[in-house]
């Protein structure tokens, strides 16, 4: 078999070129091969779903003699199939995941300055990525149409409305008319979610792979001295797949187990949707900002030529915008002039690193500020809010930075390293 | 970032036993607050779950590759040396998977009949399956597995 494929299509010469890749070995590297994970197994669960969802809105009769909407009784029809309660809490929980490995990826390349020569378009695609897996789980939130989700998702079609002067079209394009109310909103967020969105994400995500392949992987830093100016790894077939192999299996394995153990959105505990709305938040990642709009006065608005600025605009679009264009402009600020090979070391890097930390504290206490006016946390007070967000960042900042000066100022990298516990083949 | 060392990952995985145990603490006070036992997750609790699964995978995944692919490579050929345990654990692994692939199955079956789910056991054995078949390729790794290591040129012409 394997000599007729070759005869045809020549694929011991693809085994040579692209099989036998050195594949450097570091456990950071398996931060992005989860979120890889966690979007194809979004992909597989995301099929079984389509199979069963009915997008739309329309009343009918279900088997209880409830009148439901046709979304939301779709999807009890899918957790009472075998094995469906747990494959649609899997494509949920999976969706989360993405979105915190990502994040945790791109920590990983922070830290590691991997950002810089020749990698600057790759970390603008993966800031994309990140952008646009968190806008895919959004779009698919309001889907089951329970009472929850409906309510949640008002929050982001609020944020996309006060966008000055192009909100209103913005939130039309997204939506598809007036969210909740409008027969055309699930559909048009059915195929943002279920086509548009994924087909981006493929496109991207294969671009990604693509000029990481080109550029080759950063190293660990010991592979300078073992093989320099080569790349060492091991090859991608048969032993990296291997690997990736047992991390999917592990990554099955654990996300199976927490979406059985725990629905991460059992409809049939918010209800369909009514006019009693409940209590909510967004999710966890957009808890920051969320938590920046409950602190912004509401008097932080105006207007310049009937575009409105408003509250929701500066702690839903503004701040954010800011943050990603900062990141944006990171590897054109923090430059080198030569290629980077191997992984920068976080503690030789205390500025950076620092202020990575500190941004880390900004989301922590901003996400708190979420938190505000609920139930026993009277304690939680805007001017509190207001004082963490600005100081704790800046203080954790100056002491991390100061700790890790004195702590590793005057050793180099390859000193920095503690001694070689041998090898590992 | 020096080596693949486990120092970083078995740090991964205390945090995440920390993430698990701040995501029931978070699910005590809101069921100290409401009188009784919330039906659904807070987003909160989901936030730390998701971060303490992917820390968990990270940390397990690291863990092992540090066991598998050891703290540093060495370029050139490395032969395993099979022995008889790890042909015997392999062998008890796949009857496991056997018997927890059964069950599953039996699961499926009877939620099929009698309109019934049972989530948490039927996540359960599949992910026991999964992680049975994980370990089986992990001992043959290590045990039955002619590993190399390469130090190529970054100058390839793949893929252009």
């Amino acid at each position: 078999m394997y000599q007729w494929l070759d005869e045809r299509f020549d694929i011991s010469r693809l085994q040579r070129k692209f099989l036998r890749k050195a594949f450097p070995v570091h456990h950071s590297f398996f931060l992005g091969e989860i979120a890889l994970f966690a979007f194809v197994v979004l992909v597989l669960t995301g099929i079984f779903l389509t199979f069963n969802y009915e997008p739309s809105t329309r009343v009918i009769r279900a088997p209880d003699g409830r009148d439901l909407q046709a979304a939301y009784l779709s999807i009890l029809f899918i957790d009472s199939l075998p094995f469906g309660a747990v494959l649609r809490s899997m494509h949920h929980w999976s969706a989360h995941i993405m979105v915190a490995a990502a994040f945790l990826h791109l920590l990983r390349i922070l830290l590691s300055g991997a950002y810089k020569k020749p990698r600057e378009l790759n970390w603008l695609i993966g800031l994309g990525l990140l952008g646009l897996s968190i806008v895919t789980a959004f779009t698919g939130y309001a889907l089951p149409y329970d009472n929850y989700a409906v309510t949640a998702t008002r929050i982001g079609y609020g944020i996309a409305q006060s966008i000055p002067w192009i909100g209103s079209a913005v939130a039309s394009i997204m939506f598809g008319g007036e969210f909740p109310g409008s027969d055309r909103v699930i559909p048009r967020l059915y195929s943002i979610h279920v086509l548009w969105l994924p087909l981006l994400l493929i496109a991207t995500i294969g671009l990604h792979l693509l000029i990481m392949i080109k550029q080759k992987h950063t190293q660990p830093r010991y592979a300078e001295k073992v093989a320099p100016g080569k790349v060492m790894g091991v090859p991608a077939m048969p032993q990296q797949a291997v690997m990736m192999g047992v991390l999917f299996l592990v990554y099955l394995a654990i996300t199976a187990f927490v979406a059985g153990a725990f629905l991460a959105h059992p409809i049939e505990a918010f209800g369909p949707l009514s006019v009693k709305t409940p209590d909510v938040k967004p999710d966890w990642y957009f808890l920051w900002i969320y938590g920046l709009l409950k602190i912004i006065p509401s008097s932080w608005q105006f207007e310049i030529f009937g575009g409105k600025f408003g509250p929701e605009f500066w702690g839903g679009v503004v701040v954010p915008g800011m943050l990603g264009v900062v990141a944006a402009l990171l590897p054109f600020v923090d430059t080198r002039k030569n290629k980077l090979r191997y992984v920068e070391l976080p503690s030789q890097h205390p500025l950076r690193t620092s202020i990575t930390v500190g941004l880390l504290m900004f989301f922590i206490m901003a996400t708190l500020a979420g938190y505000k006016g609920d139930p026993g946390l009277d304690w939680l007070t805007t001017p509190l809010l207001w004082t963490l967000i600005l100081v704790v960042p800046t203080v954790t900042t100056a002491v991390s930075y100061v700790l890790m000066k004195s702590l590793y100022s005057e050793r180099s990298e390859g000193e920095s390293a503690a001694p070689s516990p041998g090898p590992g083949y | 970032m020096y080596r693949n060392d486990a120092v970083v990952p078995t740090f991964a995985l205390i945090f995440a036993l920390a993430l698990f145990y701040m995501a029931f603490l978070d699910g005590q006070h809101v069921a100290a607050l409401e009188g009784r036992m919330p039906e659904v997750l807070t987003v909160g609790q989901i936030g730390l779950m998701a971060f303490g699964m992917v820390l968990s995978l990270y940390g397990f995944i690291g863990l092992l590759s540090n066991w598998l692919e050891g703290a540093e490579l060495r370029p050139g050929k490395h032969y395993p040396t099979p022995s008889s345990l790890p042909m015997v654990a392999g062998a008890v692994l796949a009857l496991l998977l056997v018997a927890v692939s059964g069950f599953f199955a039996r699961t499926l079956a009877f939620s099929s009949v009698n309109s019934y789910n049972v989530p948490a056991l039927q996540g359960g054995l599949f992910a026991a399956m999964m992680l049975l078949m994980a370990l089986m390729i992990a001992i043959y790794k290590k045990f039955f597995m002619e590993e190399e290591v390469l130090a190529e040129d970054e100058h390839s012409d793949f893929p252009w």
